[in-house]
């Protein structure tokens, strides 16, 4: 069996991390995992190094794509063959590691947990951005993906060495859509989600708004003019 | 009517030349994506106005410009204006990050340094 690491990044979740790794520690010890926090104002890595959590520190608030690149970091320094993100409120639930990870094995590059693939995603106002990337990763790629901005995704060894080195590999639907563009494959796993245990979403409306009209610019614009560099180590120290 | 079909010629030169830099930036991966947006949504604008001049002549007689080319400058004054305002909150928030990042190494500097005059 493939060797996993669960990113699991953080920031301001006191109120849910300990449920969500005690449910992997005690239910699912086969896989490793690895907290990140990044840089919480409450009280989430005093928690975590209380409980003896395996926690990754970030002094600085750098925001989830930082916070995750840091995890495949940790990944690809310490040996892991694939990794995926956790998130910490409690949505994701670990009981779908095993089928996305065996959907991994079968030689894809991106497995993603998908909650519209076997189910209809609703006409609601909160899925009309949902829509919209579905739509534009569609036109630009050709490639249906469900659930584009779910953040249940898991990467093999290339990947994860991919995102670890390279600017601009946030873990956003725009470099999913750029990775398929470039011939990576990506598969959907059905999944479920729980809802957010306690705590604030990140996201409100006006995020939502900003959110959307990066995604769109990025798929529909941005993605054509990128040139995919896997040759060269750490582009992101010579800027 | 020739120096407005120079002027419209100049924005749309500008327009792509913005443009046509920042995509270049993001396929050398020099750029963040997300700092990107802002100059194409810009250049956009700038293509926008350039093409329909009518936007320009219907919003300078609305607000009583004497000119639709006032219009045009107003625009492109205010939409710098506020990527300063916000590129100024950034330096600010970028500059108290490297303090505290800062802060960090030398205190874990100083704790190795401690640990290895105890032994």
């Amino acid at each position: 069996m493939s060797k996993l690491l669960i990113v699991i990044p953080a920031h301001n979740e006191e109120a849910n991390i300990v449920q969500v790794v005690k449910e992997l520690t005690t239910n699912y010890p086969q896989y490793d995992y690895v907290v990140v926090n990044d840089g919480s104002r409450d009280k989430t890595a005093a928690i975590c190094r209380a409980h003896g959590y395996r926690l990754i520190d970030l002094p600085v608030n750098l925001g989830l794509a930082g916070a995750f690149q840091t995890g495949l970091r940790f990944a690809a320094e310490n040996g892991y063959d694939c990794a995926m993100q956790m998130d910490a409120d409690g949505q994701h639930r670990p009981e779908y590691i095993e089928p996305m990870l065996e959907a991994l094995e079968e030689g894809n590059d991106i497995v993603i947990g998908s909650r519209f693939l076997t189910v209809k995603k609703p006409k609601t106002l909160r899925m009309v951005g949902s829509y919209i990337i579905s739509w534009s990763i569609r036109l630009t790629t050709g490639h249906a993906i469900c659930d584009p901005t779910s953040g249940m995704r898991m990467f093999n060894r290339a990947m994860v060495e991919e995102f670890a080195q390279n600017l601009n590999y946030g873990p956003e639907p725009d470099t999913i859509s750029y990775l398929i563009k470039n011939g990576a494959s990506v598969k959907e796993v059905q999944v479920e989600m729980g809802e957010r245990m306690a705590g604030q979403s990140y996201l409100t409306f006006w995020r939502s708004v900003q959110y959307m009209v990066k995604m769109s610019v990025s798929i529909l614009l941005i993605q054509w003019f990128r040139k995919r560099d896997t040759e060269t180590p750490y582009p992101e120290r010579s800027l | 009517m020739f120096d407005q079909t120079l002027i419209r010629i100049c924005l749309i030169l500008g327009s792509f030349i913005t443009a046509g830099y920042i995509l270049r930036r993001v396929r050398l991966a020099k750029v963040q994506i997300e700092d990107t947006i802002f100059w194409l949504l810009f250049s956009a604008a700038l293509l926008i106005l350039a093409i329909f001049p009518g936007i320009a002549y219907w919003a300078a007689n609305l607000l009583g410009f004497m000119s639709p080319i006032n219009f045009v400058y107003v625009v492109i004054i205010f939409l710098l204006l506020a990527k300063q305002f916000f590129m100024s909150i950034k330096l600010s928030q970028l500059d108290s990050k490297v303090r505290i990042l800062t802060e960090q190494v030398a205190l874990n500097e100083e704790k190795v340094e401690r640990d290895k005059l105890d032994l």
